[in-house]
C-alpha cells in the first residue's frame, strides 16, 4: 500500500502552483514510464566484442534505482569524450558557441508542445549539454559558474541527460526555425554517444543493433525463417490477386538490390507495403533480388554512435558486391534515408564495388543523377517516374473506400527533401486525397514521436503526448474531410502512428504508400479484384463472405 | 435574475479566467509560450484549454447535454492523462472552476442570502468531476490497451509463422 499517497500528500498535490525553481534546478522524475528499459547485458557484451571500447560496463541496472552502476571514472570518460568530439566534429563546437538563446526554437518541438515540460524546449534540451560545455571547457564558466548558467558534470546532470536526450527523436524540426541552423538532433546524437561510453543505453535500440549485426535484421531472424515469412506473403498476394509473384532472395547476378526495413516483413501493417513492392516488381519483371543479410534498411546504429552506424550501413554495399548488383533500390524507410542521404557517402563511399552504377530505371530509362553518389534510389522516386512515363496501369477507384492524407516522415522530408514524389504517387493511386493543415506537413511536419529509438511501449505516454501535434492535425482532416487513412513512407511510422491515431484521431488507419499502389495496380486488362491487400472486401464486394451466421444466432 | 443568468452574462470572462487557472498548472516558461502562440495547430494544448473551457462554461450553465459535456471534458482529459500529472492533478482542473466561482461570487451571495444558488451550481461542478474521473480512467485504459496491441502487432508475422495465430474464417471453420 505504500504506493498510495497519504491524504495530506494528496492535499498538497492539489496545489496547482508549478515548481518555482528555475528549470535547471527542477528535479527530474525517474519513476517508470519516464525512460526506456536499459539494454540487456548480453547485448552489450556482444557489441563490445565487435566494437570494443564504446559501451561501458555490461550490467543490469535500472534508472529508477539511485545507483546506476556507472564505472568509477565515468566523469573522466564523459568529459574526455566530450572534449574529443568537440575537436572531431566541428559542428558540435559551433553549436555549443553560437546559440544566442533567441527562443525561436522553443515551441517547435513536438515533445514540448505536447508535454509543456520546458526541458523539452530544444534550446533548453541543448542547454543541458551546453551548460556542461561552459562549466567544463570555458574560462568564464569555470570562474563564474552558475551566473553564466554553467555546471560541471555531476551524476545528476548525466542522469538528466539520459531522460531528456531520449525524449528527442532527432527529428530536426527545431533546426528548421533556428536562424543559425543549429541542429539539436546532432547534439542529441553526441550526448547519446557519450552516454554509451559509460554504459547508459536502451534495450529497444541495442537489441536491434546486435541483431542487425548478427543476422541483418532487427528481430534476429535467420535466413531460412526469413524466407518462410516472405513465402507467406507471396501466398497472401496470390490470395488477393491470383498472381504468384517472384520473391528472389540472396540471388546473384541481378541488376538491382532491394533493401527495405525489416519491420515491413514482420509487422502489421508494414507487411502490406512489402507485398506491394513484391507485386509491383513482379508486374514490371524487374531484375532484382532481396538480401537476408541486408534485410534491415533502417540503421539502429544511427541512434547510438558513429561507429555502429557506419558498420551497419556498410552491409548494404557489401551485399551489393557479394550479389553483384549494380545499384540499390531502397524501400519506404525513415532513418535509413537519413543515413543514406547525409552520411553514407562520407562513411562508406569508398566501399562501393567497381561494378556499381548510377541508378537507371530499366523500365523508363531515366537516370537518377541525384543518386549518383550513393547509388541508392528511393522507391517513391522510382515509382513516380514509372507513373510519369505511363508505365503502370492504375485503377485508383479500388482505393475509393479510403480517404487519404499523407504524413511526411521527418527523415525523408527534412533529412532528404523528399516531398513531392510520395504525393505524386498517392494522387495517382487514390481519388480521395487531402492535405493536413499548413505548418504541420512537408518541411514543417510534426514527428510521430517514436523515431530515434523511442518507439517502445514502456514510454507510451511520452510518445502519445509527443504525438499530440500530429494527432491534432490528423483529427482536423478527419473531421473536415472524413479522412480514414494516413499514409506514410517510414516503417517506424507505420508502427508508431497506429497508437497515435487510435488515441488522438480514433478511426484513422495507417498504411504505406506502396500498399495503396498495389491495390490500384491493374495486373492485366480487365482484372477484377474483390479485396484489398489486407484481404478486406472492396466496395461492391462486401457481401461475398457475409452469408455466415454464427451457429447460435440462427433463430434470432 | 437567476444565478444562471448572471453566469451567462459573464461567461466569456469566466471561461477565460478558468483557462488561465488551468494554464497555471504548467511551468512558468510554458505558460508564457502557450499564451503567446495562438495557432491551434502549433499549440494544441493551449487551444484545447481555451476551447474546452469556453464550451464547458456554456454547457454547464445550460446543463442539458451530458454527451456534449463529456466530449468537451474528453478533449482536455485525454491530453492531461498522458502528461506528467498524477491522476488528481490531471482532473483537478475541474475544481479550479469552483475556486474561480467562489472567489468571484461567494462574498456577495453570502451577503444577499443567495448562497443556496451558488451551492446548487457547485453541485454541477461536482458532477463534472465525477464524469472526469470516468473519462480519465477510460483514457488510461486506452493507453494500456495500445501498449498491448502494439507488442502483438510488431511481431504479427512471426506469430503467424509459429502457428500462434489462427486465421479462422467462416469457410475453414468446422461448424
Ligand atoms: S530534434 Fe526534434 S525532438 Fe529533438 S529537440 Fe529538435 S524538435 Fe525536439
Ligand atoms: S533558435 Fe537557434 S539560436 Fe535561437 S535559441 Fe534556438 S538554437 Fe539558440
Amino acid at each position: 500500500m505504500s504506493d498510495i499517497p497519504k491524504a495530506d500528500e494528496l492535499f498538497k498535490s492539489i496545489d496547482y502552483n508549478p515548481p518555482t525553481t528555475g528549470w535547471m534546478e527542477t528535479p527530474v522524475d525517474f519513476s517508470p514510464g519516464h525512460w526506456c528499459y536499459p539494454a540487456k547485458p548480453e547485448k552489450i557484451e556482444y557489441m563490445d566484442s565487435k566494437l570494443p571500447g564504446l559501451w561501458g560496463p555490461a550490467r543490469e541496472w535500472l534508472p529508477s534505482n539511485d545507483d546506476w552502476k556507472l564505472p568509477p571514472n565515468w566523469k573522466e570518460i564523459v568529459v574526455n569524450g566530450f572534449r574529443e568530439r568537440l575537436k572531431k566534429f566541428r559542428t558540435l563546437q559551433v553549436y555549443m558557441d553560437i546559440c544566442v538563446r533567441c527562443g525561436a526554437c522553443a515551441d517547435k518541438c513536438h515533445y514540448f508542445i505536447g508535454s509543456g515540460d520546458p526541458k523539452n524546449m530544444p534550446v533548453l534540451r541543448a542547454e543541458l549539454m551546453r551548460s556542461v560545455y561552459r562549466g567544463e571547457f570555458t574560462l568564464a564558466g569555470k570562474i563564474l559558474g552558475n551566473l553564466t548558467g554553467s555546471r560541471v558534470m555531476e551524476e545528476d546532470v548525466l542522469k538528466e541527460w539520459f531522460i531528456y536526450f531520449y525524449q528527442c527523436t532527432q527529428c530536426r524540426r527545431c533546426s528548421l526555425y533556428c536562424p543559425y541552423g543549429i541542429d539539436t538532433a546532432e547534439m542529441t546524437m553526441m550526448a547519446r554517444e557519450l552516454m554509451h561510453l559509460v554504459g547508459l543505453n536502451t534495450n529497444w535500440i541495442m537489441e536491434p543493433v546486435a541483431n542487425c549485426n548478427i543476422t541483418g535484421n532487427h528481430l534476429g531472424i535467420q535466413p531460412h525463417a526469413f524466407k518462410d515469412i516472405v513465402d507467406f506473403m507471396v501466398d497472401d498476394i496470390e490470395e488477393v490477386t491470383g498472381r504468384k509473384v517472384k520473391a528472389p532472395l540472396n540471388e546473384h547476378g541481378h541488376e538491382i538490390l532491394f533493401i527495405t526495413p525489416s519491420g515491413d516483413v514482420f509487422a502489421d501493417p508494414g507487411i502490406y507495403t512489402f507485398m506491394g513492392y513484391l507485386l509491383l516488381f513482379d508486374y514490371l519483371d524487374l531484375d532484382y533480388t532481396l538480401s537476408t543479410y541486408a534485410s534491415e534498411g533502417g540503421n539502429f546504429g544511427s541512434f547510438t554512435n558513429n561507429e555502429v552506424m557506419k558498420k551497419l550501413n556498410a552491409k548494404m554495399y557489401a551485399e551489393a558486391e557479394r550479389l553483384g548488383c549494380k545499384w540499390i533500390l531502397g524501400g519506404e524507410c525513415g532513418h535509413m534515408w537519413r543515413v543514406v542521404h547525409q552520411y553514407m557517402d562520407t562513411m562508406n563511399g569508398e566501399n562501393q564495388w567497381s561494378g556499381m552504377t548510377t541508378p537507371k530505371s530499366p523500365i523508363t530509362g531515366t537516370v537518377f543523377e541525384t543518386s549518383a553518389a550513393t547509388k541508392m534510389l528511393h522507391i517513391t522516386e522510382f515509382t513516380s517516374d514509372l507513373i510519369k512515363h505511363n508505365k503502370l496501369k492504375l485503377d485508383p477507384s479500388r482505393n475509393d473506400h479510403l480517404r487519404v492524407t499523407f504524413h511526411d516522415s521527418c527523415n525523408p522530408a527534412r533529412g532528404m527533401g523528399l516531398l513531392e514524389e510520395p504525393r505524386y504517387v498517392l494522387k495517382h493511386v487514390c481519388n480521395n486525397y487531402f492535405e493536413m493543415p499548413e505548418g504541420t506537413t512537408r518541411e514543417q511536419t510534426f514527428c510521430c514521436a517514436g523515431g530515434a529509438g523511442l518507439n517502445t511501449d514502456e514510454i507510451m505516454e511520452i510518445r502519445l503526448r509527443g504525438g499530440l501535434p500530429r494527432g491534432n492535425a490528423l483529427r482536423y482532416v478527419q473531421e473536415k474531410h472524413g479522412v480514414n487513412l494516413m499514409a506514410c513512407i517510414c516503417a517506424i511510422d507505420r508502427a508508431t502512428l497506429i497508437p497515435l491515431a487510435d488515441y488522438w484521431a480514433p478511426g484513422v488507419g495507417i498504411s504505406g504508400v506502396h500498399e495503396l499502389v498495389a491495390n490500384a495496380l491493374v495486373l492485366e486488362e480487365g482484372e477484377v479484384r474483390t479485396m484489398d491487400m489486407r484481404q478486406e472486401p472492396l466496395p461492391g464486394f462486401e457481401d461475398e463472405d457475409d452469408d455466415w451466421t454464427p451457429p447460435n444466432m440462427e433463430d434470432a | 435574475m437567476t444565478f444562471d443568468t448572471v453566469l451567462a452574462e459573464q461567461k466569456a470572462r469566466l471561461a477565460k479566467g478558468w483557462a488561465e487557472l488551468i494554464l497555471r498548472t504548467y511551468p512558468k516558461e510554458t505558460q508564457k509560450v502557450w499564451t503567446r502562440q495562438r495557432d491551434r495547430f502549433q499549440n494544441p494544448v493551449g487551444a484545447a484549454i481555451l476551447e474546452a473551457t469556453g464550451d464547458l462554461m456554456n454547457l454547464v450553465i445550460d446543463w442539458k447535454d451530458a454527451k456534449e459535456i463529456a466530449a468537451s471534458l474528453d478533449r482536455l482529459i485525454r491530453i492531461r492523462a498522458v502528461q506528467d500529472f498524477s491522476p488528481s492533478q490531471a482532473i483537478g482542473f475541474v475544481f479550479l472552476l469552483k475556486k474561480l466561482i467562489r472567489d468571484e461570487f461567494f462574498k456577495a451571495m453570502e451577503k444577499d442570502g443567495t448562497l443556496a444558488d451558488l451551492l446548487r451550481f457547485e453541485a454541477r461542478i461536482d458532477n463534472l468531476a465525477l464524469m472526469s474521473f470516468d473519462i480519465y480512467t477510460k483514457s488510461r485504459d486506452e493507453v494500456f490497451r495500445l501498449r498491448v496491441e502494439e507488442v502483438k502487432r510488431s511481431q504479427s508475422n512471426l506469430l503467424k509463422r509459429a502457428g500462434m495465430i489462427l486465421d479462422v474464417t467462416a469457410d475453414q471453420s468446422a461448424d
